[in-house]
């Protein structure tokens, strides 16, 4: 296994070279005809880009000379230099140093000297002419010799990895299947080879999954500028501090909660932070502290939107909850702060004063919750009055693969993924009491309402479903309890199958319209099971309650 | 000059052998129905189907078919051609047929049987039909057979549009 720095150094060669590579093309484009601009633009991006990334392995002496000819393209680009002369030497010579030390780099080599190129170049940005020496002919013959290398690395589509990650869901499935087969037939040679096919698939699997991570630092690291626009336009002085940015995690999922992440972002920045003025006032220091963070927990990774800014004023959002109609004024009174802070994301649901330009259009929370939806990821909370608030996403480490508790209804298995899941009980009758027509049971000093699975699924119409009373009661009853946006809900099931992993599809068209499934799964049977949707019953529950 | 050769060129086309049109063809109902080939992807007994909660009824459920979770759907409820008295027998077949991105499986009583035919023998369907009821979009046309009988020919692209396979018949856009 490579370590993080390798791995990151391999990335950095196959780009620059790459960079490079597109450089010489631009750069004899440019030769032919002084006056292209997208060459000149698309030079100038080159540069730029590969100033940054040097700058960031800390390669800094590549980093200057791309930085050089990046002010040089820029003079050139405003026309304030023409792209003739002696400068073409010296661009063309910058050009080649930038391939030898992107070279040196990838031999693990110390940096080749380029003082007098940049003596050169700060010239030519200076308006005088370069000192040239004679010496480059025999140098360029052995680049062209060295110009014919291929990049260790192989660039590939998102939809390929897609692809093979399917087929090795599919493939899991079968193995599965073969398994059991394996188990009901008692042959030992056959199960031998199926144990085996085991291995090899989860290895597979694993690998298959591990070509698809990729560092949370890929979206983190476009924040610093997201926030430094967010706060120039706000007139707030803001601390970015960003961490944990070799935490892996799918590449799809990092693309999934982009949105939400900017909008948790420019929402800290917007609403969460005080102004300079406000926090002098309240004796805090005048910068505001932006921390962006990514960690693991257990298989999850977890990523941290934290400021230091007025945190949640709990009684505004509950007032706000009840002037939009969220919820009666008398039950807005029962409902602690983490049953408040929900609203938040209710769709439409702004605490903005003002509308502005960054945030407080009442969209925006409401995204962050159906990204997380999405991946059957969760969101936390925590704010403190005046401290600060700390959003944390709680995201899989990888979309293929989830646990899911297995349950059946009417004589068909369901899957409920264990993100949602909380715990299992098996309630006697003496255990379910019924208030206002609901089932409900006591679990953690928390009153848990229970609906039975089989009513959520095939009840018909958009009525309220019908009361419950106690007939409906009869013998144990088996519970599965799920956790969503804070509210608890007890499904009541037939009994509970197993735990195991599936790997989801997602339901195809026509029916994907429908949102009380987040796909299907392939029991190692080969039986079709349809895997619920946490989020979507819980909003069917509330939204039929009697 | 070029003109008239064109409009010449279908004229003489026409005197050629008749174009001809695969079709599968199923019962529904007390009527025999096709679908051209082309869009068929496999006809198959059906796999064990997996009812799906929030559909309307003609919606089977959802079954494997080689990997590929499809929907089948039933046309003799959809299309309210369910003689009485016959349900789908225990062994049914289905018909797996390919829209724009997806594929869906009808669910037929019969196995079903591939024919051949002349393109000339497919009319449109009338006007009086085309009016009717639900049925009327999805025509493409009426074979009518030498031998006497007709095949009802249906265009699966429209009849498989998400929102036709959704619609509730009888009821209302209600969500």
């Amino acid at each position: 296994m490579k370590t993080r720095d390798q791995e990151y150094r391999e990335l950095f060669m196959a780009e620059a070279l790459e960079y490079y590579d597109s450089m010489s093309r631009h750069l004899s484009e440019l030769e032919r005809n002084p006056d292209a601009v997208p060459a000149l633009n698309e030079l100038f991006r080159l540069m730029h880009n590969l100033k940054a990334n040097a700058r960031a392995m800390g390669f800094n002496d590549l980093g200057e000379v791309a930085h050089h000819l990046e002010t040089l393209f820029g003079l050139i680009r405003d026309q304030q230099r023409t792209f003739s002369g002696p400068l073409t030497k010296v661009v063309f010579a910058g050009v080649d140093a930038l391939g030898n030390m992107i070279r040196a780099v990838g031999a693990g080599q110390p940096l080749p000297d380029a003082t007098a190129l940049l003596d050169n170049l700060d010239r030519l940005v200076r308006g005088e002419e370069p000192v040239l020496e004679a010496e480059e002919a025999p140098e360029s013959e052995e680049e062209a010799n060295k110009k014919m290398e291929l990049s260790d690395l192989v660039y590939i589509q998102v939809k390929k990895l897609d692809n093979l990650l399917n087929l090795v869901g599919e493939l899991v499935i079968d193995r599965d299947r073969i398994m059991t087969l394996a188990q009901e037939l008692d042959n030992p040679a056959l199960l031998a080879t199926a144990q085996h096919l085991f291995r090899i698939s989860d290895d597979l699997q694993y690998s298959v999954m591990d070509a698809r991570l990729v560092g949370v630092g890929v979206l983190l690291n476009k924040f610093p500028r997201v926030v430094r626009d967010v706060a120039s336009a706000e007139h707030k002085e803001v601390e970015l501090t960003l961490s944990g940015q070799d935490v892996q995690i799918d590449r799809n999922i990092l693309q999934i909660i982009t949105d939400a992440l900017l909008h948790l972002v420019r929402n800290a920045v917007s609403h969460g932070l005080e102004t300079t003025e406000q926090r002098l006032k309240a004796g805090k220091p005048a910068v505001g502290q932006l921390t962006l963070s990514a960690l693991t927990e257990r298989d999850d990774v977890l990523i941290q939107v934290r400021d230091d800014g007025r945190g949640i004023d709990t009684e505004a959002v509950r007032r706000k909850a009840i002037d939009r109609g969220l919820v009666s004024a008398s039950t807005a009174a029962t409902l602690n702060e983490k049953a408040v802070w929900a609203f938040l994301f209710e769709p439409g649901f702004s605490m903005a004063q003002q509308v502005t330009d960054i945030s407080g259009r009442g969209v925006g929370l409401d995204v962050v919750k159906l990204a997380l939806d999405s991946l059957g990821g969760q969101l936390r909370v925590e704010s403190e009055l005046g401290v600060g608030t700390t959003f944390t996403l709680v995201l899989p480490t990888s979309i293929a693969v989830k646990g899911a508790l297995l349950v059946e209804v009417e004589e068909r298995p369901y899957a409920v993924p264990l993100l949602h899941t909380d715990t299992v009980l098996s309630l006697h009758p003496g255990q379910i009491s019924v208030v206002g027509g609901v089932l409900v049971t006591y679990f953690q000093e928390q009153t848990v309402p229970l609906v039975p699975l089989r009513l959520l699924l095939y009840d018909e119409g958009d009525g309220p479903l019908p009361l419950a009373t106690r007939d409906d009661i009869s013998g144990p009853q088996q519970v599965l309890v799920v956790n969503y946006n804070n509210r608890r809900l007890g499904l009541v099931v037939d009994r509970f199958i197993r735990q195991q992993n599936i790997v989801i599809k997602p339901l195809s068209k026509p029916l994907d319209t429908i949102d009380l499934f987040g796909g299907v799964t392939l029991l190692g049977s080969g039986q079709v099971c349809l895997v619920l949707d946490v989020p979507a019953l819980t909003r069917l529950f509330l939204n039929k309650r009697p | 000059m070029a003109e008239i050769e064109l409009a010449a060129t279908p004229k003489t086309e026409r005197a050629k052998p008749a174009e001809l049109v695969q079709l599968i063809v199923f019962r529904l109902g007390d009527e025999d129905y096709g679908i051209r080939i082309e869009q068929v992807k496999e006809v198959t007994v059906t796999p064990e189907v997996a009812r799906m909660p929030k559909t309307p009824p003609f919606i089977k459920g959802i079954a494997n078919l080689r990997g590929d979770i499809i929907a089948i759907l039933d046309l003799e409820e959809r299309f309210r051609l369910r003689p009485a008295g016959r349900p789908i027998p225990e062994r049914s077949y289905t018909v797996a047929v390919e829209a724009a991105d997806y594929t869906l499986g009808l669910m037929v009583r019969e196995v079903p049987r591939p024919f051949t035919l002349p393109l000339s023998q497919i009319e449109p369907a009338p006007e009086f039909v085309q009016d009717a009821g639900t049925r009327d979009k999805y025509l493409e046309g009426i074979a009518k057979l030498p031998e006497g009988g007709i095949i009802i020919v249906l265009d699966m692209r429209k009849l498989l549009t998400p929102s036709e396979v959704l619609r509730l018949p009888g009821k209302g856009a209600s969500s």
